[in-house]
Formats: structure tokens, C-alpha cells, sequence
């Protein structure tokens, strides 16, 4: 058993990252070792005791400002900064600020001026936490903007994929569903390519973003043919609140034809795995009884998995910070 | 009355494919004189004449920017103003403001605010539909008896094939040119129901899909285009498409002046020097209607203003504050400042040798002006003094903060062409203190 304590957390092989920016925007232009180490470090992290004292960061605050729901992202969050030791705040600004006329960088540095160390921003613009960053002095973290990127759900995938199979690199990997409007897919998809695994994307075409294989990636709209082999099947929620109508006929017309069924996954590599990061729709992108199969699903893994990843990265960028 | 002397200038006149040094003399609202050999004694006979020493400075006539919005950040004189100080001598205004130009008092109304004598000339275009609502037309004889010189639903597209087909035919009938901002809005997710889900706000491509914006593909403009030349055949009339942005919608331009129908078009700076690869960090300055293409399509406008396809260059001037700019990409304000970078980003083309100087000049001036049916300039004796002094060797860089408008595309842009002085009906609406220093006596 581990029983690391602040003290002795220095001679352990796993320390702090450093990464090359005090943000985390994007996987986009990450490099391979800035991404092995921060999944080493969750690793870590991972394998600690829940009890075992990790409070290297007291007196660090965090703004928790989220723009769109959310319960695992904001959740998860929170109990890696709090299990870091650091103050947290959340901030719901769905149904606030924005009504009442404010700009979104008025509301930004409203809350700069209390002075965080953190701000961890969703937002449903892709691009927002960039500007954030552009104007804000302290740390920010995309926790999912728009249609753009979800880094921190891409690294506890990693997490998630490494700790059960060992590795990444050359693992056939099936991204399927609602590509277009998804921000897991983009940051899986930069995330998995750079780390050298082969990334197929499974989605009707209405749901295909175009040259989506300029990213590094394969494209097929049948999904028995996208899956074959495939160690991973990642399975992506039908963001239906981002749809006009036009994308998918019915919800049991996409369950015939891009749902996850037994018939389909036997394409897949027998030891082959299911993921997804929530929250989903049984019966339209899952079969309910393959979702519950723990032997094949690592839909809850994944979740556990966010905390430790997480806290790698509020850690790095803190290291990140005063080191630059 | 005094007399002004600009000495050994060289005069670029496209009107009658003049392109030499010469002496120009004017007096009061007039040239009276171009010559190769100047006879200072007959001028200067009362001793108080001004004498420019132009040598290694060019001139030619004032800028005519057939497209320009005015929109909230900005007044009419502030633009015009603005505009004299950018070598613009003339300019149309869309109908798209506050209070939208869709009435013949209204437009009367605008003809005698803009009225000064020593600032660039405005003119106007009149809502081609009521209320700009696209679905009944408006009174476009009145208004064009009023002065108004063409009709357009400014930046929203005619959509309604039927409304489109009977605009065409009445305004054959006065003569009129009607200009459309060709997109199909149902397309591009931007018509009045389109929800936030589907609004465009990109080029669609990998650009779009790693950025995770929502694509405007480039078909959206010609879809429109294409059905808009068959009802020019049908009806015979002038059509005009404004902000050409994609190389479909310049093949298929190029095929029906072929055919020999009337139809004209033009672009804007941002097209010919700028692709979708500026987005890559949000960087809104860069979110225009049309959207910047692909590096193909701006390939393919250049081509088209290399064979005469695109017949002429304007600001599409789009002035937004900083508040609606400073925004995620997606709530940010569309549109950009156009007026102050015209004439140095088309000068930009001749620098390039993509095309020459007449040319340059051509698209900036007399072409606007054919398209809509007003004299051309032209800088002959006897003929009215409206003319820019510029050096075509000043290298400099555009700087937002030394511009008036915002938010300008060609930030930290290296171009080489200054405007000195805008002279409008032989007045000085703009001098700079280069030129003042080039005074003689």
C-alpha cells in the first residue's frame, strides 16, 4: 500500500509536470512527452490510498466558472482541486451574468480582480477559454468549449485505455457517433494520433465534419466496417441540443445503424473495450446491457480516472507557473 | 482666383489610358491646365500661387468605394471624414442602417446631410424590398428618382426566386442595377429561423472542423448566383454580385459575361489577401460575410481580377466596436473596417505584379462607376478636380491603433502606398505633412 505523505512526495519517481504553458486550452499542439508525463503522474495518483494526504496546494484557489451544465465534469473538478488541498469555488453562470447583458470578459475580470489561481471554464463557444487566457493573468483549463476541444476528458480516456490495455501506440481505436458537434472527439482525436494510435471516426455523414481526415484520422459511415479489429470502441452521446432536425431521421433509425449492439461489436477485436464519456442515451448509442457489462464497459473506470488526471493537470500547471 | 501647381506629377488616368509626368494646374474647382512643359509665368501672375514639387508622387482620380456600411460605431460625416482621409472621393452606402434607406425621404433626406462640398460624395442605395424584409418590393422608382443608384437587401441575400424576378424586371425599366450578397442563407444556417445550433461562421473545411465552428460551405455563394443569372436572362436585367468570394462563383460569373448578359461584379480586399487560415486563433477581426475562403478561392479572385472577371474593388467597409468584437468567435459581431486599407491593400496587387497600376487605379475608380451608371472620373482639362496625391514607394505598416476604424483584417501588414492629399471639387479634403512640405512657394 501507498502511504506517501506530503514530506517523502519529493523522492518519489513521479513529480510534479512541467509543461511548456501555465494553460491548458487544447490538445491540439501538445507535445507526445508533455502528455506521457501528465498520464504518468495521473497514474500515480490513481494508485494512491483516497485517505493519503495530497495537500500540496493549500491556499490555492480555484474558480470553477461554467457556462453550460454540467455534473461529472464540475464534480470531478472539484474533488481533484480539494483532494490537492486547494480552496474551490463554483460559479454557474448559465443563468446570470449573461442575462443580465454582462460581456463575457467584463464577467472574466470581475473575477480575476478576486484573484485566482485557476479559473476552470466550460463554455458553449468553442474558443472561449482562449480568450479568457488572452485577457486573464491567472491558469486557465478548457473543460469544454463549444464544438472545439475537452482536453482533460481525452487525458482521462488515455488514463482509462492505458491502465487497462498498457499502452497507446498502434492500438486500433473507434471514435462513433455525433463527431460534428462533439469536443470529446476532436481532443481524443489529437490526443490518440499523437500518441501513435490508429483513430477511426464512425458517424453518419451528416454528422461527419468535413476533411475530418486531414486531423490523422480514418472515415467510415459503416460502422461494422469502422469497428472491425478495434481494441477500443469509443462511443460519443447524440448531442441532440446542438442539432436543427436536419442531422438524424429518428433516434431508433441511429440505434439500427450506429448504435453499439452485439452484433456490431462482434467486428471488434474479442478483448475489445467500450468507452464513454457521458452522460448517455441507453437504447440510441448504447445498447443498455453492453453499457452495464463491466467485463467490456470502462464507462465507470472513466469516470474514477478524471479525478487523478485532473489533479495532474491543476498540479502542473501550478508547477507550470512558477517555474516560467 | 489663385491657382494650385502640382509639378511633374505623374498623372494616371484611366479613363483615357494616360500614364505620364506632367504638370497640373487647377483653379477653383477645376484642372485648367496638364502639361508637359510648364509656363509658370502665365500662372503665377499675381504671385500668390501654390506650388507642389510632385517629383516621384503620382496622381490620380479619387477613390469611388461602391460599398460601404455605416454602421453603429460611426456617422455619416465621420465616415466621410474618414474616407477623404483615405483617398476616397465617392462612396455608396448600403441600405442596411439605422434607419434602414427603404423611402424615397429618407433617401433625399441622406443626399442633403452629405452635402458638404469638400468631403467625398455619397450615394445611395435603396432597400430593394420593404423593411429590407425580402418578401415585397419597395418603392425603388421614387427612390430612384431621388438618386438612388441601385437596389439591394445589403447584406442579406434576395431570396425569394419570384421577389428577385420582378426586381429585375422593374428595375430594367429605370434603368437601375440590382446588387445581391449572393448566399444561399438557408445553407449557410443564417436565415432568420436558423437556431444557434446550425449559424454559420466559418468557411467550412478543416479549418472549420478543428476549430469546431460552424462551416458555411462555399457552394452558398454561387447556389445563389447561378439562379440569379438565369433570372438576369429572363428578365434582361443589370445584376450586380457584391463581394465575390469563392472560385465557383468566378467561373460561373466569367461563363455568363460570356454569354453576353449584363451582369457585373466585385470584391473586397479581404478575398484577394487573406484566407480561412487567420482564424486559427479566434482571432474575430477575421469574422466577415462572406466568410474568408479557402487559399484556392482567393487564388481564384485574384485570377479573376487578372482576366477582368471581377470588375471592381470595394472597401466593404464594416466598422464593429471593440465590445462586440471582443467575444467568443461565435457571439462576436460580423464585418470589419474596410475604408482606411482600400487603396493600399489594391495598390498591394501592383507590388505584387499581379497587375498594373492603371489597372489598380481602374478597379478604384472608373470601373465602380460604369457599374453603376455615373460619369467617370477623369482627370482631363476642363473637367471637375476631384484627385489623390499618393507616393507609391512609402513603405509602412498598417496599425490598428493608428486607424480611426475598427476592427481592421491587416493588422501588422507591410504595404508600400501612402495617400498624401484628397482634393474634392479643387478643395483639400486631406493633406498630409509630407505633401504640405512639398510646397514651393
Amino acid at each position: 500500500m501507498n502511504k506517501l505523505l506530503k514530506n517523502n512526495y519529493e523522492v518519489n519517481k513521479s513529480s510534479p509536470v512541467k509543461l511548456s504553458s501555465h494553460h491548458l486550452l487544447a490538445i491540439e499542439g501538445m507535445q507526445k512527452s508533455e502528455i506521457q508525463k501528465l498520464l504518468d503522474r495521473a497514474d500515480y495518483f490513481a494508485n494512491l490510498d483516497k485517505h493519503t494526504d495530497t495537500k500540496y496546494l493549500s491556499g490555492y484557489v480555484v474558480l470553477n466558472v461554467f457556462f453550460e451544465n454540467s455534473t461529472r465534469t464540475r464534480v470531478s473538478f472539484e474533488l481533484a482541486a480539494r483532494r490537492l488541498g486547494a480552496e474551490v469555488i463554483n460559479i454557474s453562470l448559465i443563468n446570470s451574468s449573461i442575462k443580465k447583458g454582462e460581456s463575457l470578459l467584463d464577467t472574466a475580470s470581475t473575477l480575476n480582480a478576486m484573484k485566482p489561481d485557476l479559473l476552470i471554464v466550460r463554455h458553449p463557444h468553442s474558443g472561449a477559454p482562449l480568450l479568457f487566457a488572452e485577457y486573464l493573468s491567472c491558469s486557465i483549463i478548457n473543460a469544454g468549449d463549444g464544438r472545439h476541444e475537452h482536453p482533460t476528458q481525452a487525458l482521462l480516456d488515455a488514463l482509462t485505455i492505458k491502465r487497462r490495455i498498457g499502452y497507446l501506440e498502434g492500438l486500433k481505436i473507434s471514435i462513433c457517433g455525433d463527431i460534428a458537434n462533439s469536443r470529446v472527439a476532436r481532443s481524443n482525436i489529437h490526443l490518440l494520433t499523437t500518441m501513435g494510435a490508429e483513430v477511426r471516426c464512425v458517424a453518419p455523414l451528416t454528422l461527419m465534419p468535413l476533411n475530418l481526415e486531414k486531423l490523422g484520422v480514418k472515415c467510415f459511415n459503416d460502422m461494422k466496417e469502422g469497428i472491425k479489429d478495434a481494441d477500443v470502441v469509443m462511443l460519443l452521446r447524440l448531442q441532440n441540443e446542438r442539432m436543427s432536425g436536419t442531422e438524424n431521421p429518428s433516434e431508433r433509425e441511429y440505434f439500427k445503424f450506429f448504435g453499439l449492439d452485439e452484433t456490431k461489436l462482434s467486428m471488434a477485436s474479442p478483448n475489445a473495450v467500450i468507452m464513454h464519456p457521458g452522460p448517455m442515451n441507453r437504447g440510441v448509442e448504447i445498447a443498455s446491457a453492453l453499457a452495464d457489462d463491466t467485463n467490456r464497459s470502462l464507462i465507470k473506470t472513466q469516470v474514477e480516472m478524471g479525478v487523478a488526471v485532473r489533479m495532474s493537470i491543476i498540479e502542473a500547471l501550478n508547477h507550470s507557473k512558477n517555474k516560467t | 482666383m489663385t491657382h494650385t501647381i502640382f509639378k511633374s506629377i505623374k498623372l494616371i488616368n484611366p479613363a483615357t489610358n494616360f500614364n505620364q509626368k506632367v504638370n497640373v494646374v487647377i483653379q477653383n474647382e477645376t484642372i485648367i491646365n496638364i502639361s508637359k512643359d510648364l509656363n509658370l509665368e502665365k500662372f503665377n501672375k499675381d504671385n500668390q500661387t501654390i506650388i507642389y514639387d510632385c517629383e516621384g508622387l503620382t496622381m490620380s482620380p479619387g477613390i469611388f468605394d461602391m460599398r460601404v456600411n455605416i454602421g453603429k460605431t460611426e456617422n455619416l460625416k465621420f465616415t466621410q471624414i474618414t474616407a477623404a482621409e483615405s483617398g476616397i472621393t465617392s462612396m455608396a452606402i448600403l441600405p442596411n442602417q439605422t434607419p434602414k434607406l427603404n423611402n424615397p425621404s429618407i433617401i433625399d433626406h441622406i443626399k442633403r446631410q452629405s452635402e458638404d462640398i469638400n468631403l467625398p460624395k455619397v450615394m445611395v442605395y435603396g432597400a430593394a424590398t420593404k423593411d429590407l424584409n425580402g418578401l415585397e418590393m419597395s418603392e425603388i422608382g421614387l427612390m430612384s428618382e431621388m438618386g438612388a443608384i441601385g437596389f439591394t437587401n445589403g447584406n442579406k441575400s434576395i431570396k425569394n426566386s419570384l421577389v428577385m424576378r420582378r426586381l429585375m424586371s422593374y428595375a430594367t425599366m429605370i434603368n437601375r442595377p440590382i446588387i445581391q450578397h449572393a448566399e444561399d442563407d438557408d445553407l449557410s444556417g443564417l436565415n432568420q429561423a436558423s437556431t444557434t445550433s446550425i449559424r454559420g461562421e466559418m468557411n467550412e473545411g478543416e479549418i472549420s472542423t478543428r476549430l469546431g465552428l460552424i462551416g458555411i460551405p462555399a457552394c452558398a455563394e454561387v447556389i445563389m448566383i447561378e439562379r440569379d443569372i438565369r433570372l438576369a436572362k429572363l428578365t434582361g436585367a443589370h445584376y450586380h454580385v457584391a463581394h465575390v468570394s469563392t472560385r465557383d462563383a468566378v467561373n460561373v460569373i466569367r461563363e455568363a459575361k460570356k454569354l453576353g448578359l449584363s451582369i457585373t461584379c466585385d470584391t473586397a480586399p479581404p478575398y484577394f489577401s487573406l484566407n480561412e487560415s487567420k482564424l486559427l486563433t479566434y482571432n474575430t477581426a477575421f469574422k466577415l460575410s462572406p466568410p474568408l475562403r479557402s487559399e484556392d478561392d482567393r487564388i481564384a479572385i485574384i485570377e479573376g481580377i487578372q482576366d477582368g472577371t471581377i470588375d471592381a474593388i470595394a472597401s466593404d467597409h464594416r466598422a464593429r466596436s471593440k465590445d462586440t468584437k471582443a467575444q467568443p468567435f461565435s457571439a462576436a459581431s460580423v464585418g470589419a473596417s474596410g475604408i482606411e486599407t482600400l487603396f493600399s491593400i489594391t495598390l498591394d496587387l501592383v507590388h505584387k505584379k499581379i497587375i498594373d497600376i492603371n489597372k489598380a487605379i481602374s478597379f478604384l475608380t472608373i470601373n465602380p462607376a460604369k457599374i453603376l451608371g455615373i460619369d467617370s472620373p477623369s482627370l482631363e482639362e476642363e473637367k471637375v478636380a476631384d484627385f489623390i496625391v499618393f507616393d507609391e514607394n512609402e513603405p509602412h505598416t498598417i496599425k490598428q491603433k493608428n486607424l480611426k476604424t475598427s476592427p481592421t483584417p491587416f493588422d501588422g501588414k507591410k504595404i508600400h502606398s501612402k495617400i498624401l492629399a484628397t482634393y474634392i471639387n479643387g478643395q483639400v479634403a486631406f493633406m498630409n505633412q509630407i505633401f504640405k512640405n512639398k510646397i514651393i512657394k
